[in-house]
C-alpha cells in the first residue's frame, strides 16, 4: 500500500548543487584560525582540571564554611556599596537621557552635532570601568566618590546608548503631528518622543542599577571604596570564610534587587 | 464614581473634568529625592575633592594627550604603542576564548532551560542556576575559583568569563528557543522525527541567527571584562594599566587608553555589522527580508 | 485503510473536540472534510496521526493502533501519515531540499541525522518528491524565497518523500489565492490517483470540496452529519451541515486558469497573476 508500489517514472536530473556561499567557509576558517592563535596566545589547558584540582581545596573548604557574622562585621562597606550604586545610577541616567537625546537624528537635527555626540558616547562606552576607576582613583584619592564618579562614566555608557537605539526607532506617527502643529524641537521631543521612549529608558535605568552593584565590587579593588575593597583585604589575607560570607551576601542582594527592580518595572510600565 | 454629569446644554460654560490625582508621582519623586539624599550621606565620599576634581582631570587629559600626540615612530613612545597594542591582543585573546567557552557551555544550557523543550522541572533547575551564574560578579569567579586552581594568568581570565557568560547567554538562548515559530516544529513531529531530530531540524535552523549575535554581543562585553581581569593580574591590558597608574606615567596611560579605545571601537564596529547582518540578512537586492527591528539584548 | 470506531476527543479544558464517530475509509479514497469552524475538523485530522490524542474509542491506520500509542510505536505510525498544515510550516532559512528531506528523518539514524549525512537514496527520494510537485529546480533555494503555492508544494513533496500511505491536509490552501488553490488541490488529487494514497483533506470551500472529493463528509459540533459523494453534497445538504444557507464565501470561486492547458511544472503563480 505504499507510494514505492507507484508506476515508474522517468528518470529525473536532479538540479546542479550551486558553489556554497565562500562566506560561511570563510567565516568557521576565520573563526577556527582566530580560536587556535587565541588559544596558543593564553596557553590553553584544562590540565590543571585534573591535576591541580586538590589546590582548590582550601578555597573550596573555605567556601563550605562561611563566616556568617563576617557579613553584619563590614556593614558599612554594604551601605557603601549600595549608596554608591544609587547616587551614580541616578546621576548617571540623568546624563545619559540627555545625552541619547543629543545622539539621535530624531530629537537633534543639527547633524554634525548629533555625529559628535554619537561618537562621544562610543568612545565613553569602549572604556572598561576599571579604568575609570583608576582614573578618578588618581584625581579625587581612594574612596567612594571616585567610585561614584567612575560608575556614572559607566552608567553613561550603557544607558545612554540603549536609550538613543530606543529613540532612534520612535513611532514617527506622534513627531509628524507634533511638527504639524507647529512644535518646537524642545516641545515636540518633551511630548513625541519622550512619552514614547520612557518605558525603554525606565527599564535600561534599573537594569544599569543592578549592573552597578557588581560593578562596585569591580571597582573596590582598584581603591574606589564599597564592599570591593573589603574582598580585596579578605582576598590578601587568605580568609576564605569571609569572602564566602560575602559573596553569599551579595548573591541576596542581588537576587533581591532583581526581584525588587522587576516588581518596579512592572509598576512603572 | 458616584458623580454623573447632567447633560451639557450648548453654550453653557462647563467644568473640565477633575485632573486624575498627582500624588502617586509627588510620593515617587519625593522618595526618590529621599533615597537620593541618604546615600549622599551614607556614601561616606569625600564630596569637597569634587570642586578640585575638573583641575585636576583636566591637567590628567592634558598630559594624556601629549602622550599619544608624540611621535609613535621614535622611542621610547614607539614601544608604548606596540606594547599596549600586544597586551589588548592577548585581551582580545582571552575575551575570544571565554566567549567560546560560554557559547559551548550555554548552548545545550539554553535548551534545557526552554519551557518548549525540556520537563518543567529541569527548566526551573537549569534557569536558577544561570540566574545565579549571572549574579556573581566575573571577578569573583575569577578569584574564588580559577585562580587557585589555574594560577594568576590569562587562562584563568579566560575561564572565569567562559563560565560567566554561560548565565546571560543560556538566558537569552532559551528565551529564543521560546520564541521561535511552532509550526515547523509541528510538522517535523508529524512526520515521525524522534526528538532530536526536532530539535536539530525544526528548532536550530530557527535560533542559530540570533543565538549567534548574542554570541558577538557578547564577546563585545567580554573585551571589557577582560581588562577588568587583568587588574588582577589576569594578564591583558588591565595588568599593565594598573601598573601604569601606580606610577603615574601619564603619557604612556593616554597611549594605552587610546589603544583600548581604538581596538574595541574596531571591534565593536566590526561585530556590529556582522550581527546586523546575521540577523537581517544580506543588503538588500529586491529579495524579502525580516522587516522588524531585532532589538539588541541587554548589555548583560 | 482508516477506521474510526466510536472515537471521542476530549481536550484537557473540557472541550469535546470529538463526539463517538465512528467512520471507515478504505484505502485510496480522496476524503473530504466540511464544516464550520469549530465543527472537529481539524481535531479529526489530527486525531489519525497521533498529534490530538483519543481519549475514548478505537482508532487503527493502516493496521496500527493510534489510540494509545506512544514513543517510538507512535513515531512509526506517524512515518507512514504524512500532513499538510495551512501556513506550510517550512523552516523558512532552510533550504526545500532540506525541509524535504525532513519527510526521511523517520528513516535516518540518530548519528546521520545530526550529521546532515542523508543517504543517495533518500536525497533521490527527495528530488523525485520535488519533481511531482513540479519545482525541482528549486531545491537548493531557501524556504523563505518562495511563493505561497511553491511553499505548499514543498510541503506536499516533504510528506510524499516520506511514502506515505495516508495523506492528511489540513485546510491547505486556506492561505492561497483561487487559482494556486485549484493547482495544490489538483496535485494532490493527482497523487492521489497516482500512488493510490489515502487522502483527507480538510476544506472550506463547497466547490472545492465538491469538485475533488470522492467522498465528503460533513462535521458539525464534533459528530458526522453527512456522508456521501460528492454528487449527493447539494446545496441543501450543505445548508444542513453548516446550519444556515449558504453565502458567497463559502465558495472560492472561478478557477480560472481551468481553461487553459496547464502543466504542472509550471510556475502556479506566474498564472495567478
Ligand atoms: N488545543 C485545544 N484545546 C482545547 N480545545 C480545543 C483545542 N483545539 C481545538 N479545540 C476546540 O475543539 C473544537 C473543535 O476544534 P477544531 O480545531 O477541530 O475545529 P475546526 O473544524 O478545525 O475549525 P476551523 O475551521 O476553525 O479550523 C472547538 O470547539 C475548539 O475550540
Ligand atoms: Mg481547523
Amino acid at each position: 500500500m505504499s507510494a514505492s508500489t507507484a508506476p515508474a517514472r522517468r528518470a529525473i536530473t536532479p538540479p546542479k548543487r550551486p558553489l556554497p556561499s565562500w562566506r560561511l567557509p570563510v567565516g568557521l576558517a576565520a573563526v577556527v584560525a582566530i580560536t587556535v592563535w587565541a588559544g596558543i596566545s593564553i596557553e590553553f589547558t584544562l590540565t590543571p582540571l585534573i591535576t591541580d584540582i586538590g589546590r582548590g581545596e582550601p578555597v573550596v573548604r573555605g567556601f563550605l564554611d562561611p563566616n556568617w557574622l563576617f557579613i553584619f562585621r563590614v556593614w558599612d562597606a554594604w551601605l557603601e556599596t549600595i549608596a554608591i550604586a544609587i547616587i551614580a545610577s541616578l546621576v548617571g541616567n540623568a546624563i545619559a537621557l540627555v545625552l541619547a537625546f543629543l545622539a539621535s537624528p530624531v530629537t537633534n537635527p543639527i547633524t554634525p552635532f548629533q555625529k559628535t555626540m554619537k561618537a562621544v558616547m562610543a568612545v565613553v562606552r569602549s572604556l572598561p570601568d576599571v579604568a575609570y576607576g583608576l582614573i578618578f582613583v588618581a584625581a579625587v584619592g581612594v574612596g567612594s566618590l571616585a567610585g561614584i564618579l567612575a560608575l556614572i562614566m559607566f552608567n553613561i555608557g550603557v544607558c545612554a546608548k540603549l536609550t538613543a537605539e530606543t529613540i532612534d526607532a520612535v513611532d514617527p506617527g506622534p513627531i509628524e503631528a507634533a511638527d504639524a502643529s507647529g512644535a518646537s524641537l524642545a516641545r515636540r521631543a518633551r511630548f513625541a518622543v519622550l512619552p514614547q521612549a520612557l518605558p525603554g529608558y525606565l527599564s535600561y535605568s534599573l537594569y544599569v542599577f543592578e549592573l552597578n552593584l557588581r560593578a562596585s565590587v569591580v571597582l573596590g579593588f582598584v581603591g574606589a571604596g564599597g564592599i570591593g575593597s573589603t574582598i580585596r583585604v579578605e582576598l590578601s589575607r587568605f580568609s576564605y570564610e569571609n569572602l564566602s560570607a560575602i559573596i553569599i551576601a551579595l548573591f541576596v542582594i542581588v537576587f533581591a534587587l532583581d526581584a525588587f527592580s522587576r516588581w518596579l518595572r512592572k509598576k512603572l510600565i | 464614581m458616584s458623580t454623573i454629569t447632567p447633560p451639557r446644554a450648548p453654550g453653557r460654560s462647563f467644568t473640565p473634568p477633575p485632573a486624575p490625582s498627582k500624588l502617586r508621582e509627588t510620593i515617587g519623586m519625593l522618595a526618590v529625592t529621599l533615597v537620593f539624599a541618604l546615600a549622599v550621606v551614607l556614601a561616606d565620599a569625600n564630596w569637597p575633592r569634587l570642586l578640585e576634581a575638573p583641575a585636576v582631570l583636566g591637567e590628567f587629559v592634558v598630559l594624556m594627550t601629549q602622550g599619544v600626540l608624540q611621535n609613535p615612530l621614535e622611542a621610547p613612545t614607539n614601544e608604548y604603542w606596540t606594547r599596549s597594542l600586544e597586551l589588548m591582543i592577548e585581551s582580545l585573546h582571552i575575551a575570544w576564548i571565554g566567549t567560546l567557552i560560554g557559547a559551548i557551555l550555554s548552548f545545550p544550557l539554553g535548551f534545557l532551560a526552554a519551557r518548549n523543550v525540556a520537563p518543567p522541572g529541569v527548566v526551573v533547575v537549569v534557569r536558577q542556576i544561570l540566574n545565579a551564574i549571572r549574579a556573581i560578579p566575573e571577578i569573583i569567579f575569577a578569584i574564588a575559583i580559577m585562580l587557585p586552581i589555574f594560577g594568576l594568568g590569562p587562562l584563568a581570565g579566560a575561564l572565569a568569563i567562559g563560565v560567566n557568560s554561560v548565565g546571560t547567554l543560556g538566558k537569552l538562548t532559551s528565551e529564543a528557543i521560546e520564541s521561535i515559530d511552532t509550526g515547523p516544529v509541528e510538522s517535523a513531529r508529524a512526520s515521525g522525527a524522534s526528538r532530536w531530530q526536532v530539535i536539530r531540524y525544526a528548532m536550530v535552523p530557527q535560533v542559530m541567527p540570533e543565538v549567534v549575535a548574542y554570541w558577538l554581543y557578547r564577546f563585545e562585553i567580554n573585551i571589557r571584562a577582560s581588562a577588568i581581569l587583568g587588574v588582577l593580574g589576569a594578564g591583558g591590558i588591565g595588568s599593565i594599566l594598573s601598573a601604569l597608574f601606580n606610577i603615574r606615567a601619564w603619557d604612556r596611560i593616554g597611549v594605552t587608553l587610546a589603544v583600548i579605545i581604538i581596538v574595541t571601537l574596531i571591534i565593536d564596529a566590526i561585530s556590529g555589522s556582522i550581527r546586523h547582518r546575521i540577523i537581517h540578512g544580506a543588503a538588500p537586492r529586491g529579495v524579502r527580508r525580516r522587516r522588524a527591528l531585532t532589538p539588541e539584548p541587554p548589555p548583560v | 485503510m482508516i477506521e474510526f470506531r466510536s472515537v471521542t476527543v476530549t481536550y484537557p479544558d473540557g472541550t469535546v473536540g470529538l463526539d463517538d464517530i465512528t467512520l471507515d475509509i478504505p484505502a485510496g479514497q480522496f476524503v473530504v472534510v466540511v464544516g464550520l469552524s469549530g465543527a472537529g475538523k481539524s481535531t479529526l485530522i489530527r486525531s489519525v496521526n497521533g498529534l490530538v490524542p483519543v481519549t475514548n474509542g478505537e482508532l487503527v491506520v493502516d493496521g496500527s493502533a493510534v489510540h494509545g500509542a506512544k514513543g517510538r510505536a507512535l513515531r512509526r505510525l506517524r512515518a507512514r501519515v504524512g500532513m499538510i498544515f495551512q501556513s506550510f510550516n517550512l523552516v523558512k532559512r532552510s533550504s526545500v531540499l532540506t525541509n524535504v528531506l525532513v519527510g526521511r528523518l523517520h528513516a535516518t539514524g540518530f548519528l546521520r541525522s545530526m550529521l546532515g549525512w542523508f543517504r543517495a537514496s533518500d536525497k533521490q527520494l527527495a528530488f523525485e518528491a520535488l519533481d511531482r510537485v513540479g519545482i525541482l529546480e528549486k531545491a537548493y533555494n531557501r524556504a523563505s524565497a518562495l511563493s505561497g503555492g511553491q511553499q505548499q508544494r514543498v510541503a506536499i513533496a516533504r510528506v510524499l518523500a516520506q511514502q506515505p500511505s495516508v495523506i492528511l491536509a489540513d485546510e491547505p490552501v486556506a492561505s492561497l489565492d483561487p487559482p494556486t488553490a485549484h493547482m495544490v488541490m489538483r496535485d494532490l488529487q493527482r497523487i492521489n490517483r497516482e500512488l493510490g494514497i489515502t487522502t483527507i483533506v480538510n476544506l472550506h470551500f463547497l466547490d472545492l470540496a465538491r469538485e475533488f472529493g470522492d467522498r465528503i463528509i460533513g462535521m458539525r459540533d464534533g459528530k458526522v452529519v453527512f456522508d456521501g459523494s460528492g454528487v449527493q453534497a447539494d446545496d441543501a445538504v450543505f445548508e444542513r451541515i453548516y446550519g444556515r444557507s449558504l453565502t458567497n464565501e463559502d465558495v472560492l470561486g472561478a478557477d480560472d486558469v481551468e481553461a487553459a492547458p496547464v502543466s504542472l511544472t509550471s510556475d502556479p503563480d506566474a498564472a495567478a497573476r
